[in-house]
């Protein structure tokens, strides 16, 4: 661009060679201010269409301060949720700060058997979400010079004209250019959050994220009955490779005494994952409950390595149990007790509070949208 | 009240675990993600992050039993981060008008002190 000859003297060529470098300073501003924004310009998400709007999705005018219980019951009534603002209030309002906190935000749709996911912070995944049909609850800071935090819900964008669509506070439709809506988005990291059913499972979720959001809604129904089946069905059915979703579609059928079905399950996750000591526990006890001791305790002998050592306690009783009964089975001394020992073991409940922090997919500088 | 509270909890979450050390049976889906070895210890921590959290709660001006169910909805990894970070977490509210009013009042000064002289 500036190769071309601007004026015959070098003095002209200067001043129009340092306005050049001060254009290109402005860009470099320009995309460290929205560098999200700069990035789709060029880089458009595929598969995303330009233009898509959520617009059946219920809107809730929010009252004093509470926009926190209002973009939740939005986002859960969409999910299929009879829910108004209301009740919520008590569940994530914090009077002392007269507003709601994102973990709180997280926490409550999993009273109403929603899982909650947390999106990695990029516009791209915003966009593909509600261009899926999900409706994606946002923390903005709308504050002019103090933060002013605020939650909102995103139900649309039109590429063409640039702009977001948002039901927020009072306004049932919102639209922001996407300029002004990631300045105001990234003040919060680009927090954004979707509260789906356990069975549908975020186009932009990755495996372990969806996998740590299903075992919290599992945690917080300890007694059942939230379509976990159904959540761990559709975690296997996306990851086929997945551990964490077969031992869960395998505990679940287990739980409803579906034995042979569990097993198969298992043996599956067992032919995937030969050296995982859970799986190797849980195929033997399901097993053993059909009356296979022999080919249990075969299955057993593939624990070893370091995974058995840490549930070397577990796989020992699972072992002793199994022993226990094939004696008693074999000793015709004993048929009584046999039915006694088989109604005693119960399975235990998979124990909580294991599980280490979660891996975040933090997403690294490269992933993003490289500005030009 | 608390403190007694928590105690009884932790029996009843040792008894809890010895009984499942002590049984055979089925491993959690969680203990797939991952082998910890500090299984019984991070239970135990875990109890203890969610009275605290729960008190924390209670002292942003939320009743306890509200306060209890709140947390017993929160992953173990949300217990242990809200109750480390309650006062400076964002949380997320209305659009105020403090704002506009501080910004006409700077204008408004400045065009006094500047530009009337």
């Amino acid at each position: 661009m500036n190769a071309r000859p601007f004026g015959p003297t070098w003095r002209r060529g200067w001043v129009v060679r340092a306005l050049f470098a001060l254009l290109l300073a402005q860009l470099a501003g320009c995309a460290q201010l929205v560098p999200q924004t700069i990035g789709l310009r060029t880089d458009w998400p595929a598969g995303v269409p330009e233009r898509t709007e959520i617009s059946e999705l219920p809107f809730f005018p929010q009252t004093d301060y509470q926009c926190g219980p209002a973009a939740l019951a939005t986002v859960l009534a969409h999910s299929g949720v009879a829910i108004t603002p209301e009740p919520l209030v008590s569940q994530v309002w914090l009077p002392s700060r007269r507003g709601s906190l994102q973990i709180e935000m997280l926490a409550a749709p999993r009273r109403y058997g929603r899982v909650s996911y947390v999106l990695a912070p990029r516009f791209a995944d915003l966009l593909r979400e509600v261009a899926a049909g999900h409706p994606v609850l946002v923390l903005q800071d709308v504050g002019l010079i103090a933060p002013q935090w605020h939650y909102a819900v995103v139900n649309g964008f039109d590429y063409a004209s640039g702009s977001i669509y948002l039901r927020s506070d009072i306004r049932p439709r919102v639209v922001m250019p996407f300029t002004a809506f990631e300045r105001s988005w990234m003040q919060g990291g680009y927090w954004a959050m979707v509260a789906q059913r356990p069975d549908r499972i975020p186009v932009s979720a990755s495996e372990s994220g969806w996998i740590e959001a299903v075992l919290a809604l599992e945690r917080a129904h300890a007694d059942g009955g939230v379509g976990m089946q159904a959540a761990w069905t559709a975690a296997l059915q996306r990851w086929p490779n997945s551990l964490p979703a077969a031992v869960g579609l395998a505990n679940q059928h287990y739980a409803r005494r579906e034995l042979t079905v569990a097993a198969e399950v298992l043996r599956e996750a067992h032919r995937r994952h030969p050296k995982s000591a859970v799986v190797i526990n849980n195929l033997a006890q399901t097993l053993s409950d059909l009356g296979h001791h022999a080919v249990a305790l075969q299955v057993l002998q593939n624990a070893g390595g370091e995974a058995a050592q840490v549930f070397s306690v577990e796989l020992a009783a699972t072992r002793a149990q199994i022993e226990l009964r094939s004696r008693q089975e074999i000793s015709p001394g004993a048929p009584a007790v046999t039915k006694t020992e088989a109604s005693q073991v119960q399975p235990v409940q998979p124990r909580r509070g294991a599980r280490k922090a979660p891996r975040r997919a933090a997403p690294s500088a490269r992933e993003r949208p490289a500005s030009p | 009240m608390l403190r007694k509270m928590v105690c009884q909890t932790l029996i009843a979450s040792l008894l809890g675990v010895s009984m499942q050390t002590a049984g055979a049976g089925m491993i959690g889906a969680d203990r797939a993600v991952t082998a910890s070895t500090q299984a019984h210890r991070t239970l135990v921590l875990s109890v203890l992050d969610r009275a605290d959290t729960s008190a924390a709660l209670q002292a942003q001006g939320i009743d306890p039993a509200q306060a209890r169910e709140r947390v017993a909805v929160m992953s173990d990894q949300e217990v242990r981060q809200l109750a480390s970070d309650i006062n400076s977490a964002p949380a997320g509210a209305d659009v105020s008008v403090g704002g506009v009013l501080l910004v006409v009042a700077v204008a408004a000064a400045v065009w006094y002190f500047v530009f009337r002289r």
